[in-house]
């Protein structure tokens, strides 16, 4: 555990100046039943035109990590640690700072596009308002960004969709507009939380695309948070892997798939369903449950569901360590990395 | 003619327009049956204690009220379809005439009740999810459980004794009619009004509280609008206070038609010329007619109230709206 702060020391690889640096990230929610420890320690850098993903199962603080890079965490979360918007702190600033941030600097696009939009206002209606958050525009020029942005996430007679309401668009196109609100600002970073999770597979690579393509047209950062393995395989540069609250595993995406060290890492990698599989064979699952996240046990979380667990496991909670360039695990057994005897 | 039916306003309005006809009918019928079961009767009742024998049958007879219930209801029944709701036993006028007379001062009683209700409640409750646990809020908790628990009648006693005896802001009884004078009938319809309203209003603060609260707490579209940069305020009167209309006018709808109920207290107690008034009236005097006319007429009023609050919902829920298009 004494070794996180190290962990949080910066690479020194040449890399451009980064736009979000997020360390030692701990956010907690007191609940009647005591504190849970939502995010204990997370540490993350993402850099112009980038596509990073955090990867985990649901309660493994992902949502809570994205929420709170977001600034709109409920009151009742404590947030500690420091996020830097280039090199501007986030945590602890104001409701009227925090708006004036939100969606202008980094945006985030949510998993359900059933209910992320507003039912009762029409889509161009509500993109409008997004950018008349934060640019003084009029209101035709709203309406025209508004178009503009229709077209921009490829949507189909975008000046006929502007005065629909969300109820009359797909599921597929009711997420092209919810990307849409989120790019109205040109932020630097986007946020996609699960943004492809509530899709079919078809609509999911459409999103997905259209999502790195205006990454490229835009210039912007790509945070994916997902609990599928096999889409950040596909689309991220630089892959964490976030398990109970903290970060397990961090690796460009190639090398991660190359060897995988943690065993969490694998576990979720068997689980994924292969084409090659027998039929009616039952997938392999990460048996038992994610910990409960009021109760830091001594030792590492993922132990009590750890094929390879050991003594040391139980002990002490193995820290975050680069030990390879650009590879990190918190792990005391890594695999492939079994000592020669 | 398909030009109407494509209308899909006009095709609700047709389908609950229908669907009251029965509704009418069983309202009128319970009604006609209740008051038969009623000891005592118009001939007694009208012509007073001192009345012969003789007289009370004669003018039974006069009357039919020697007839078999349901001859009588049939007379009236066949009466209302033509368009011709009767004569009051107590006076020569027609039905009609006594409801033509006393039903606009009803109907201003609850519309003016309701406006009241909604232009108190709707903003409180915007500051009490403002600031949720907050003075404002903490405050019209206590106010509003106060106004919902006291009782309508105590309640406009109350009022009578603060503001027109103690007082004496309003008049305590009296009615000056809208087409004579419209600060002296805002002068005498106001206390009754507020007496109406009190009780709904604190309602309706619990009721938008909660509401707007668990808009702005639970629901994925308001974390979109945080997320755009929307102000708090923005969000709850854009985004939440919208949603959060469509469940008010479930309470407003049905409340329209409880109100009615209401006001043949309040206008008894201010002395009011209203159909309330003519309906206890009517009852001490057993004038079946007019009690008949009465509860067409707010059998009438209920539907009509259902009809007004469907066709709203689809001018508050594009959803339904579109739904309606297409079936």
């Amino acid at each position: 555990m004494a070794a996180t702060a190290d962990a949080a020391a910066p690479d020194l690889q040449l890399r451009p100046s980064p736009l979000l640096e997020v360390s030692d990230l701990r956010v907690t929610f007191g609940t009647r039943l005591g504190s849970v420890h939502a995010v204990q320690g997370v540490n993350l850098t993402i850099e112009p035109r980038r596509t990073l993903a955090l990867i985990g199962e649901s309660g493994s603080g992902k949502t809570v990590s994205a929420q709170a890079i977001m600034g709109i965490l409920p009151r009742t979360a404590r947030v500690s640690g420091s996020i830097k918007f280039k090199g501007d702190e986030i945590v602890g600033r104001g409701e009227r700072e925090l708006r004036d941030y939100r969606g202008r600097c980094v945006a985030m696009v949510f998993q359900n596009p059933e209910r992320s939009l507003n039912p009762t206002m029409r889509v161009g209606t509500q993109i409008a308002e997004a950018v008349g958050c934060h640019l003084p525009v009029s209101k035709q020029e709203a309406h025209d960004r508004a178009v503009e942005l229709l077209r921009m996430v490829r949507l189909p007679a975008p000046e006929r969709r502007f005065y629909e309401y969300p109820h009359q668009l797909s599921g597929g196109m009711r997420q092209r507009v919810v990307i849409a609100i989120a790019l109205a600002c040109d932020p630097a970073v986007l946020i996609a939380d699960e943004a492809t999770t509530a899709l079919d597979v078809t609509t999911q690579a459409q999103i997905m695309e259209l999502l790195l393509d205006l990454q490229q047209e835009t210039g912007s950062a790509l945070l994916m948070i997902s609990h599928d393995l096999g889409l950040a395989a596909s689309y991220a540069e630089e892959v964490i892997v976030m398990y109970a609250g903290k970060i397990v595993e961090q690796a460009p995406t190639k090398e991660l798939f190359a060897g995988v060290r943690m065993p969490y890492t694998q576990a979720l990698l068997d689980a994924i369903p292969r084409i090659e599989m027998e039929p009616h064979v039952l997938l392999p699952v990460v048996g038992g449950r994610p910990p409960d996240l009021a109760v830091i046990p001594p030792g590492c979380s993922f132990a009590p569901r750890c094929p390879r667990v050991q003594q040391d496991c139980q002990d002490t909670c193995p820290p975050l360590q680069q030990h390879e360039p650009g590879r990190w695990w918190a792990c005391w057994h890594p695999l492939g990395k079994e000592p020669a005897q | 003619m398909r030009r109407l039916t494509r209308s899909p306003a006009l095709r609700v309005s047709g389908r609950r327009l229908l669907t009251a006809i029965p509704v009418l009918w069983g309202v009128t019928a319970l009604s006609f049956l209740v008051m038969n079961a009623l000891p005592g009767d118009a001939a007694s009742a009208i012509l007073g204690l001192d009345a012969t024998k003789a007289e009370i049958r004669a003018f039974s007879v006069k009357l039919h009220l020697n007839e078999p219930i349901w001859t009588r209801y049939w007379h009236w029944f066949a009466g209302v379809v033509t368009g011709n709701l009767g004569t009051s036993l107590s006076s020569p006028q027609s039905v009609a005439s006594v409801l033509g007379a006393r039903l606009p001062v009803t109907l201003e009683l609850v519309i003016y009740a309701m406006i009241i209700t909604l232009v108190v409640s709707i903003p409180v409750s915007i500051l009490c999810a403002r600031w949720p646990r907050g003075v404002i809020d903490r405050l019209s908790l206590v106010l509003s459980m106060g106004s919902i628990s006291i009782a309508a009648p105590s309640l406009a006693l109350l009022a009578v004794i603060v503001f027109a005896v103690k007082w004496a802001i309003f008049p305590a009884i009296g009615y000056v009619g809208l087409s004579q004078s419209l600060a002296g009938n805002l002068h005498t319809m106001t206390l009754p009004s507020i007496v109406l309203a009190v009780p709904l209003i604190g309602f309706y603060i619990r009721f938008l509280r909660a509401d707007l609260l668990e808009q702005m707490q639970a629901e994925d579209y308001i974390v979109t609008a945080r997320a755009k940069g929307v102000t708090e305020w923005r969000i709850l009167i854009r985004h939440a206070l919208r949603n959060s209309f469509i469940g008010l006018l479930t309470i407003v709808g049905l409340n329209l038609a409880t109100l009615i109920g209401v006001t043949v207290i309040v206008e008894s107690v201010f002395s009011l010329p209203g159909v309330g008034f003519e309906l206890l009236d009517a009852i001490s005097n057993r004038n079946i007619p007019v009690i008949e006319g009465i509860v067409l007429v707010f059998g009438i009023a209920v539907v009509l109230a259902n009809l007004v609050t469907d066709l709203l919902y689809g001018a508050l829920d594009p959803r339904i709206r579109h739904v309606r298009s297409r079936s």
